[in-house]
């Protein structure tokens, strides 16, 4: 048993050095290591290596050779890595009491978490066992052919990929300007209903472009991706290039309300109703139920509105009512308890707005959100500090 | 502070006169050369192997406004050579010499490309970058127009991350940084041995140039001009590499 978890922490905790490897020969060939695709033009000079192929003697260059040398070892490592995989997988499942020919990397997760609970707050620290090929970064591959030559023509600029894009970016600009002027020439206006519309989609962050360009980009290169990219879009036959732009465009998230709102149910009298449980704010906590055909009774904790006896606690009790417009067509009932009067009406009017989703068309939905109606407040009291009479209050300053 | 040499040059206005009918940079007769070029055994034994001298005539350097220097308060002397003279404050410069020195530039850089040598282009200028990375990405080289990372070619290894070859000719479209520095590379490929083909203004220092070309390094047109005779040269070289390749395949 011991064995068998000695394994499995082994493959839990990242290994972050190379181990030692055995030497074997260097003949494979590069392309066997390419986790990139090479995007250079199929050009026929790209056969050129240099002048030890002209004189026919076939050398290697430095560089390849301790590239091979690497990625050989690199490559051992990963295949060591995957039996050590599979073996702590079966073991897992042998644990867990299932078969390990159809344990999946989900059952894998579940006995982790099993396992080796762990209440670390942020879950990339907790412990976890992955496919090593997710563990492990993916490395580039040799960016240079047997005799030392790039593939990548920006190779110097250290940042092939990036600097690439940049100038995609500007050849497609320029083809757009040179599309433009034929237009004008043809004395054309551009097709309208052609335009772009990218107002449903954001820019990939900086964190998806490295990811997506496989290289670190400086903050003031992100700004510059940005400002060449929205040239690009702002000009009128920019959807001409829509491939292009569309790789580095991520949709916005859409609002998720309309997917979880609930349907009311209906009472003995016929009446549609729906309950919000657990509305809460600061220690005030109840729950609201609508009833749909009403004449505007608001009932709290069996008492009508009178219940608060400030104004302002009344008005927020009603301000969803009254902002829907629904004031005098549906009925309230609520019960609520704990906190004061404040954190009581701010309680039961979050309840009221959640609950009046269902009755509310879609395009009231979004003005609610807008006005912040379907926003909890999560703020809480705050303590009072040592050594001063309240939260933020300091005593009186004095000169001595 | 004017340059001495220009004062000599602009007083004989006879030899103003003889330089503008000066034949000695127009391209030389085709039937001749050809015969010799077959007959060279190696391209190192013919002056002018892969015909650059055809390439362009001092037309064409005029009209791509390659003549066109900086001011006069901004010269380097070490540019007064190279200059025809100057007119109404601005430099020009004389196209004669800059076209011996081009095709001397042409003519090492189609050797280059047929030894299977790593062209890398530079230029600083955001205006041409473009017409740069175009010209490399075409011709199959390697280009670098944007900020120049201290220790690519002095810490190459560490920089790559691995082992790395290094250009086997540096090619400046402009050899200025700004216009008060001069591009970090040009220094580095002397310290590293790499030799370099550079397009030096009148406001250029041309000393750590191997092969500098006098001539307006800032005009769209001129740049292009460059462009276009650098990837012809690189091209002419590479189709003579690939025959010579051909060739000993099929003896072989």
């Amino acid at each position: 048993m011991s064995n068998v978890i000695k394994l499995t922490i082994r493959q839990v905790i990242p290994v972050s050095k190379y181990s030692s490897c055995l030497f074997n020969s260097l003949n494979k060939h590069v392309r066997e290591y390419s986790s990139k695709t090479v995007t250079n033009a199929d050009d026929i000079f790209k056969q050129f290596t240099d002048w030890e192929t002209l004189s026919k003697k076939k050398t290697v260059s430095k560089a390849m050779k301790a590239y091979l040398e690497r990625a050989r070892q690199h490559d051992e490592f990963m295949k060591k890595q995957e039996v050590e995989y599979n073996i702590g997988k079966r073991h897992l499942a042998n644990m867990m009491g299932e078969d390990p020919e159809t344990f999946t990397q989900k059952d894998v997760d579940r006995a982790i978490e099993y396992l080796f609970p762990s209440g670390i707050y942020d879950p990339a620290a907790r412990p976890l066992m992955k496919p090593p090929e997710e563990v492990f970064p993916a490395r580039k591959a040799a960016e240079f052919d047997e005799a030392g030559r790039p593939h990548h023509f920006l190779f110097y600029t250290g940042k092939p990929n990036f600097f690439k894009l940049l100038y995609d970016a500007a050849e497609h600009l320029q083809e757009s300007y040179k599309f433009e002027d034929k237009v004008i020439r043809k004395k054309a206006v551009p097709d309208q209903n052609s335009k772009l519309e990218l107002s449903s989609s954001m820019w990939v962050t900086k964190e998806e472009l490295e990811l997506i360009l496989m290289e670190k980009v400086t903050d003031l290169e992100y700004e510059n991706f940005k400002l060449v990219m929205e040239r690009l879009v702002s000009l009128p036959y920019s959807y001409r290039c829509i491939e292009f732009i569309e790789k580095y465009r991520k949709p916005l998230a859409s609002q998720k309300f309309a997917l979880e709102i609930p349907k009311p149910k209906f009472d003995e009298e016929g009446r549609a109703y729906i309950t919000t449980y657990e509305c809460l704010r600061k220690k005030a906590r109840g729950d609201v139920t609508i009833f749909s055909p009403g004449t505007g009774k608001v009932t709290i904790n069996g008492r009508d509105i009178t219940y608060f006896e400030d104004i302002q606690s009344r008005e927020q009790v009603i301000f969803p009512l009254i902002f829907t417009g629904l004031a005098n067509k549906v009925d309230v009932e609520c019960n609520i308890e704990g906190g004061g009067p404040s954190g009581q009406a701010g309680a039961i009017r979050w309840g009221i707005a959640w609950g009046l989703r269902s009755f509310v068309e879609r395009s009231m939905l979004e003005s609610m959100q807008v006005a912040g109606l379907l926003t909890r407040d999560h703020r809480r009291r705050e303590r009072k500090k040592p050594g001063q009479p309240g939260a933020r209050k300091k005593p009186t300053w004095k000169r001595r | 502070m004017y340059p001495r040499i220009l004062i000599r040059k602009l007083k004989p206005n006879a030899s103003i006169f003889h330089r503008s009918n000066s034949t000695a940079a127009q391209p030389l007769e085709q039937s001749k050369t050809n015969e010799e070029i077959k007959s060279a055994k190696s391209p190192l034994d013919h002056p002018d192997f892969f015909q650059v001298h055809n390439l362009f005539t001092v037309k064409d350097l005029f009209g791509a406004r390659v003549h066109f220097g900086h001011k006069e308060g901004s010269l380097n002397e070490l540019m007064a050579p190279y200059l025809y003279g100057s007119r109404q404050g601005h430099l020009i410069f004389d196209l004669d010499i800059t076209a011996e020195h081009l095709r001397k530039a042409l003519n090492f850089t189609a050797h280059i490309a047929y030894r299977g040598g790593i062209i890398c282009f530079f230029n600083r200028n955001s205006l041409n970058a473009h017409t740069v990375e175009k010209t490399a990405l075409e011709c199959g080289e390697y280009a670098h127009t944007r900020f120049w990372k201290g220790g690519i070619f002095t810490n190459a290894n560490h920089q790559f991350g691995a082992i790395t070859r290094l250009p086997d000719l540096c090619i400046f479209l402009n050899t200025q940084n700004n216009i008060l520095n001069q591009h970090t590379a040009v220094r580095d490929s002397a310290k590293m041995l790499i030799p370099t083909v550079g397009i030096v203004d009148t406001n250029c220092n041309p000393n750590l140039i191997t092969y500098p070309v006098p001539g307006n390094d800032d005009t769209p047109a001129a740049i292009e001009l460059y462009c276009n005779l650098f990837k012809s040269a690189i091209k002419r070289g590479k189709e003579a590499r690939m025959k010579f390749l051909q060739e000993n395949e099929e003896n072989t």
